[in-house]
């Protein structure tokens, strides 16, 4: 490892490939800094896409084209947000997708057949969310297994379960109605908008979280050193721990919102499969690396809209659902590639 | 019959001194069937800096994780300015007033210097609990012009920097704080001349000011003469020999170390020896 001189310049410009960026200095160093933001790459490439569709698209750009757009990108920033935390811990949740489907049962349980009001039993069917949460953390913290292989065994019991006590059968979302949409559906994802203004509430607060208090500090910790970040005294389990707890509630959440807006909740583990695939898509095309200690929620935000964008783009452009998936996949592997560029930049450590 | 173990007699029994800060003895630990520490004795006095010395696999980092409340003894006791001392964790026995810098370091790179500094004593706002990262950068800048540690910029996140840097900001980390026992695992590994001098000024310094004790493990026999009082060499689980550095030397360590080399490489070949013996109709050993 070379021996960084003493005393570099107040600008010291990464090491390895960008020698030649630097030279020639100025703009070209501003837009390579661009880009080295974590974020930098996906905002140009959602861009790019949000153009592309917007020139092609001749309803892309309406106001209800837009709006269709709402319900392809707003659930996933939610989902992957709640991811961000996971992964930045170098761990995954496989399970989020089946307690997506999961809560929205609890709910209607404790609301129909137990007779509790519509608020305390989305708090109740939360709770429950929570506890799957809990269960991972401890399992993968104290126990220590794998979190891949413990919430993939938590996705099929829950999904299971969610059959089990919906007897496969698909029923009306308490609260909402197809007459009229009350207050409750207005707020928790019925109302058109609803969905969108919680995923950037929680979006702003979780970044928040990350960038300025201990939690986010000792997330990127535990996931950058786990051993080191111990020694210096983190309580490491209590961190793990209590992202799986915040990615299970956002999960859950997001599904009694999904369920409120579809007006009915349909126990259907293989969408609630797809459901955990873009919101991981999500996070790591928005920069978050799966080796852990470094992601953004905003990145993640972002990323929820390129696959809303794209998604909504390819069904208005009448475009075959099969070619989502092809691009879907490129997309990740480009930003995959970018990112792992990016964060040697970043570091100079000169490895990925 | 050879025994690869020290001999009984040169094990360092219980030893005390009425300014004790810190005191173990009969400290054990095993992982699983290796037994690391055998019946350690150690004491260390306010105000000294005692250096600990042995060889790969004597057991000097699982001596350090156990007085640091990493790890626990499997039996033994240990004392704190004369309470017994049992810690439950790292930050347990850092509010204890015993704080380490690992030979690991326990630097996350992906987080800027001052942060690393501050990890796990984060400054924060009130109300709402967020970071003071200006006020932590500031106080970082402070401490490290303090110790004479010149690193250009604190914003940057810590794998940037050269492994001499690195050691630099782990040691400042745990020397700023308010510890008065300090344990280094190694501190001067990975350093380059110019900055391992700094660092054994910094120690010079501390030791001076006489507000705290120090346990350090070095692996160079020059460090131990120029920074310690007082040197402990451990092998195989046990002390096996504890003086002041001003009565021992150079060639007596050397000695020590060669002839303990030689007594386990013989103690190995006749125990080789035994045994094929043995498959020979109870053959005497050699």
């Amino acid at each position: 490892m070379a021996v960084a001189d003493s005393t570099p310049p107040a600008e010291a410009p990464p090491q390895g490939p960008a020698k030649g960026w630097a030279r020639r200095g100025g703009a070209l160093s501003w837009g390579q800094r661009f880009l080295t933001l974590r974020e930098g790459s996906i905002i140009v490439i959602t861009v790019v896409t949000f153009v592309y569709f917007a020139a092609s698209v001749p309803h892309f750009l309406t106001g209800s084209g837009l709006k269709a757009l709402l319900p392809y990108f707003a659930p996933f920033a939610i989902l992957a947000a709640g991811e961000v935390f996971v992964m930045i811990n170098a761990e995954i949740d496989l399970s989020v997708g089946a307690v997506y489907l999961f809560a929205p049962f609890v709910f209607y349980k404790l609301n129909v057949n137990a007779g509790l009001p519509l608020v305390p039993a989305m708090i109740g069917a939360l709770i429950a969310a929570m506890l799957v949460g809990l269960f991972n953390g401890l399992v993968v913290s104290v126990v220590g297994i794998s979190s891949f292989v413990t919430t993939l065994g938590t996705l099929f019991t829950l999904s299971g379960l969610t059959l089990i006590i919906s007897h496969a059968t698909q029923v009306t979302t308490p609260g909402t109605s197809v007459v009229k949409v009350g207050t409750f559906a207005q707020i928790f994802g019925g109302g058109t908008y609803s969905e969108l203004f919680w995923a950037i509430g929680i979006a702003i607060v979780l970044q928040l979280v990350l960038s300025f208090t201990r939690w986010g500090i000792y997330t990127v910790a535990v996931g950058g050193n786990r051993l080191g970040a111990s020694e210096a005294g983190v309580r490491t389990k209590v961190v793990l721990t209590r992202n799986f707890v915040l990615c299970a509630l956002l999960a859950g959440f997001v599904g009694i919102m999904e369920a409120v807006r579809a007006a009915t909740t349909t126990p259907d583990p293989s969408g609630a499969n797809v459901i955990l695939f873009q919101a991981i898509s999500a996070a790591v095309i928005g920069g978050t690396l799966l080796q852990g200690g470094s992601g953004t929620v905003i990145g993640a935000f972002i990323g929820a809209i390129f696959l809303g964008v794209l998604q909504d783009g390819l069904n208005l452009k009448g475009v075959s659902a099969n070619y989502f998936y092809f691009y879907l996949g490129l997309a990740i592997l480009i930003a995959m590639a970018f990112n792992t560029y990016v964060s040697r930049v970043r570091t100079g450590s000169g490895r990925g | 019959m050879a025994d690869a173990s020290i001999p009984e007699e040169r094990i360092v029994g219980p030893q005390t001194a009425d300014d004790d800060v810190l005191r173990v003895e009969h400290i054990k630990k095993s992982f699983g069937p290796i037994s690391a520490l055998r019946d350690v004795n150690l004491h260390l006095r306010k105000g000294e800096v005692l250096g600990l010395l042995g060889d790969n696999g004597a057991g000097k980092s699982t001596l350090i994780k156990i007085l640091s409340g990493f790890q626990k003894q499997d039996a033994g006791t240990m004392w704190l300015k004369g309470q017994p001392y049992a810690p439950k964790s790292v930050l347990d026995a850092r509010a204890h007033g015993i704080d380490t810098v690992y030979q690991d370091l326990a630097l996350i790179d992906q987080l800027t210097v001052y942060n690393n500094l501050f990890l796990r004593r984060e400054l924060v706002k009130k109300p709402i609990p967020f970071l003071s990262n200006r006020e932590m950068r500031k106080r970082a800048r402070a401490a490290l012009e303090e110790t004479g540690i010149d690193i250009p910029r604190l914003d940057v996140p810590v794998a940037r920097l050269s492994g001499g840097q690195r050691q630099a900001i782990a040691v400042a980390r745990t020397i700023s704080g308010d510890a008065d026992v300090i344990l280094l695992d190694e501190p001067l590994a990975a350093m380059g001349a110019k900055e391992g001098a700094l660092i054994l000024d910094l120690i010079a310094r501390l030791k001076k000011e006489g507000r705290v004790s120090i346990i350090m493990i070095l692996h160079n026999y020059v460090h131990v003469f120029q920074a310690c009082d007082r040197v402990s060499l451990i092998q195989d689980g046990v002390i096996s020999l504890d003086k002041p550095t001003t009565e021992t030397s150079v060639d007596e360590l050397n000695d020590i170390v060669v002839e303990e080399y030689r007594r386990a490489r013989l103690a190995a070949q006749s125990g080789n020896g035994a045994s094929a013996g043995a498959g020979q109709a109870g053959g005497t050993p050699a």
